[in-house]
């Protein structure tokens, strides 16, 4: 029981401070420039207690965005592994989903899920500011 | 303007040269490859052309077996310089030493086509993977 | 003490996009750096072969985030110049006014990021609060913030109503007042002065032999500006000044570009009393007749050039796109070879880099 309960306090402190890790595979900038639009004060993500971090180390969630190009695959490995579990991987944008308009280039593998597992896939070209909030917000409920 | 610096381009060289007018917007002029150092140290040097915008390799359809490279120049109007080199060996003098910019144009033509530059220290790879080994790509499956 | 090599990898807090670079120094003095690009290489040349003249819009529009209109206006003028067809003088000036917005939001852009780096983070909220503005309007435009899908081949996909002209004007006006705030603050400032004067000049002489464009050749002192020099047709009706400052370190740089916006809303203000009545768009053939054709356009970041050949059938024989960040790119080894340690962020920033520009 009092197992239960430390578990409770663990999970609530956890999912109420999600630090990011950003990383762009390949893509155009159109996503990342929205992503770092949510640090800004009119979106503000800090309120929900995300903060953007700059090693993996102390990181519990990657973002990514863009398409996986041949150059990029070594280094996401590289990255996922430092990370301390447990981690999540959210794949931002069209091009992170499926590979977007770039699915029959002959230097991109496609979406995210093509190296890593991923946990929460949202869509758009580029993503609304909104939508990313309301992405981790629901990824936020699943911890 | 520019016809001024055409037939002094052909002066200084000894030989005339065709003017095509294939591009829109462009002068262009058509030189055989040996004489690119020449006719670039003229224009460079002599008439102030420095500002090289880039270097594009193409193949047409009418041509397959040929590999076209346009040298495209700016000052107050475009001037571009086209070559035309051998699809089975295409080698052509690189012109680094005059303008050191060309670096990143030359390293791309190099890889995308197969283009081999003489007098520079060789071609690293600049926008394909570490792993590429399938060959320079725009030569495969180029548009029938 | 012996030379060490640090790489700055692939993922790095001070880059949003992936680029390897290795910097020598020794000590506090950088040697040298070397680059590698081609970790955003999507192979779109190729890609553009495969597609028809319309399905190409939306893909050129992706080749970056942050000056994705200019790319798909510079193309549709390519394609209109094949066809042989000019668009109504309304839709020039609509095009005209969505590429300077885009100038305002990516130089706001540029001096947030420039200030973060070297450790000032109020100033890169209030730049990017700023700019939220600007996309505001565009927003209210076209529908979208960052892609607007604005262009067709054959002119503009929507038109401005009567409203729409005072309510841009009253939001400009807002943001001049806060840049003139953001203006005195970055010119007055004693720590981006001292950070960032006398760090990596460039000569007129080294601008000249890479073939380096734009806010960067300006702030040198050589002055081109390709709105000027080979204006695409509402330019050459439109009055303006073309910045350029003589010193050519990054200080010079963060005023050319802080001038520029300034600019471009003067330029926006004339867009909307000038604005022509008429169609926004032509009907244009899905057959492109044969012929090759080079257009030049002035980016945020510099002179961008198309190269387009078609062979009469509906999609590209050749596309070949160069954009300035590669210009700027080949320079950078260069400029990390004259400074210290701690100012590495600022010439990077400096550069105003866009590896999606570069790598295509």
């Amino acid at each position: 029981m009092i197992r239960n309960l430390i578990g409770k306090i663990y999970r609530w402190a956890q999912k109420n401070s999600l630090w990011v890790l950003h990383f762009n595979t390949g893509g155009c900038n159109g996503c990342d420039i929205e992503f770092l639009d949510l640090l800004t004060p009119r979106y503000d993500v800090e309120r929900l207690g995300i903060l953007a971090e700059g090693s993996p180390r102390h990181a519990d969630v990657l973002i990514c965005t863009g398409p996986v190009t041949r150059q990029t695959q070594k280094g996401i490995w590289q990255i996922y592994s430092q990370m301390p579990s447990p981690k999540w991987v959210v794949a931002l944008g069209s091009c992170s989903n499926t590979g977007g308009v770039f699915y029959d280039s002959d230097t991109v593998l496609g979406g995210i899920d093509k190296v890593l597992p991923v946990d929460l896939y949202i869509p758009g070209c580029p993503v609304r500011p909104e939508a990313i909030i309301e992405g981790l917000i629901k990824l936020q409920e699943r911890i | 303007m520019v016809q001024k610096v055409i037939s002094d381009i052909e002066s200084e060289i000894g030989k005339p040269y065709q003017q095509l007018e294939s591009i829109i917007n462009e002068h262009v002029l058509q030189i055989p490859s040996e004489d690119l150092r020449q006719v670039v140290k003229v224009l460079t040097q002599k008439h102030g052309y420095n500002h090289l915008s880039t270097i594009t390799a193409q193949i047409t359809k009418e041509d397959p077996d040929y590999i076209e490279v346009l040298y495209h120049f700016w000052k107050g109007s475009g001037f571009t310089l086209l070559l035309r080199l051998e699809k089975e060996n295409p080698v052509i003098d690189s012109i680094i030493d005059f303008i050191p910019g060309v670096d990143f144009y030359e390293r791309e033509v190099a890889e995308m086509y197969g283009v081999h530059f003489n007098l520079r220290d060789g071609t690293p790879p600049l926008l394909l993977p570490d792993d590429w080994t399938e060959g320079p790509p725009m030569l495969t499956s180029e548009k029938e | 003490m012996e030379k060490i090599t640090i790489p700055i990898g692939p993922q790095h807090p001070l880059l949003k996009e992936p680029l390897s670079l290795l910097i020598d120094i020794m000590g506090e003095n950088v040697l040298g750096g070397d680059l590698r690009l081609g970790y955003v290489h999507r192979g779109i040349e190729k890609l553009a072969q495969t597609r028809n003249y319309v399905q190409n819009v939306p893909l050129i529009e992706r080749v970056c985030g942050i000056c994705s209109h200019v790319h798909t206006t510079t193309y549709c003028y390519a394609v209109e110049k094949l066809l042989g067809i000019e668009i109504p003088a309304r839709a020039q000036y609509i095009r005209a006014l969505m590429c300077e917005l885009e100038r305002i939001h990516s130089h706001l852009l540029w001096l947030g990021i420039l200030c973060k780096h070297i450790g000032l983070d109020t100033i890169f909220m209030h730049t990017w609060h700023n700019r939220e503005m600007v996309l505001d309007i565009m927003e209210e435009l076209s529908g979208g913030r960052v892609s607007h899908a604005a262009n067709k081949i054959g002119g503009v996909r929507f038109d401005l109503d009567q409203d729409h002209g005072p309510m841009v004007v009253s939001i400009l006006n807002k943001l001049r007042v806060e840049i003139d705030k953001l203006r005195d603050v970055v010119m007055y400032e004693p720590t981006i002065r001292a950070r960032t004067q006398g760090v990596a000049p460039l000569s007129p002489e080294e601008i000249r032999q890479f073939g380096v464009v734009g806010p960067v050749a300006r702030a040198s002192g050589v002055d081109v500006d390709f709105r000027r020099d080979d204006p695409l047709p509402p330019y050459d009706q439109l009055k303006f000044s073309v910045v350029t400052n003589q010193a050519g370190d990054a200080w010079a740089r963060t005023l050319v570009r802080v001038e520029e916006i300034e600019e471009s809303m003067k330029i926006c203000g004339q867009i909307l009393q000038d604005l022509p009545d008429g169609s926004v768009e032509i009907r244009a053939s899905r057959r492109v007749p044969a012929g090759q054709v080079v257009v030049r356009a002035e980016a945020p970041r510099g002179e961008l050039i198309y190269f387009l050949r078609s062979d009469g059938s509906d999609s590209p024989a050749r596309l070949k796109i160069r954009t300035p960040s590669l210009t700027a790119l080949s320079i950078l080894p260069k400029q990390l070879s004259e400074i210290q340690v701690a100012d590495i962020p600022v010439v990077i920033a400096g550069v105003d880099l866009c590896i999606a520009c570069a790598d295509r």
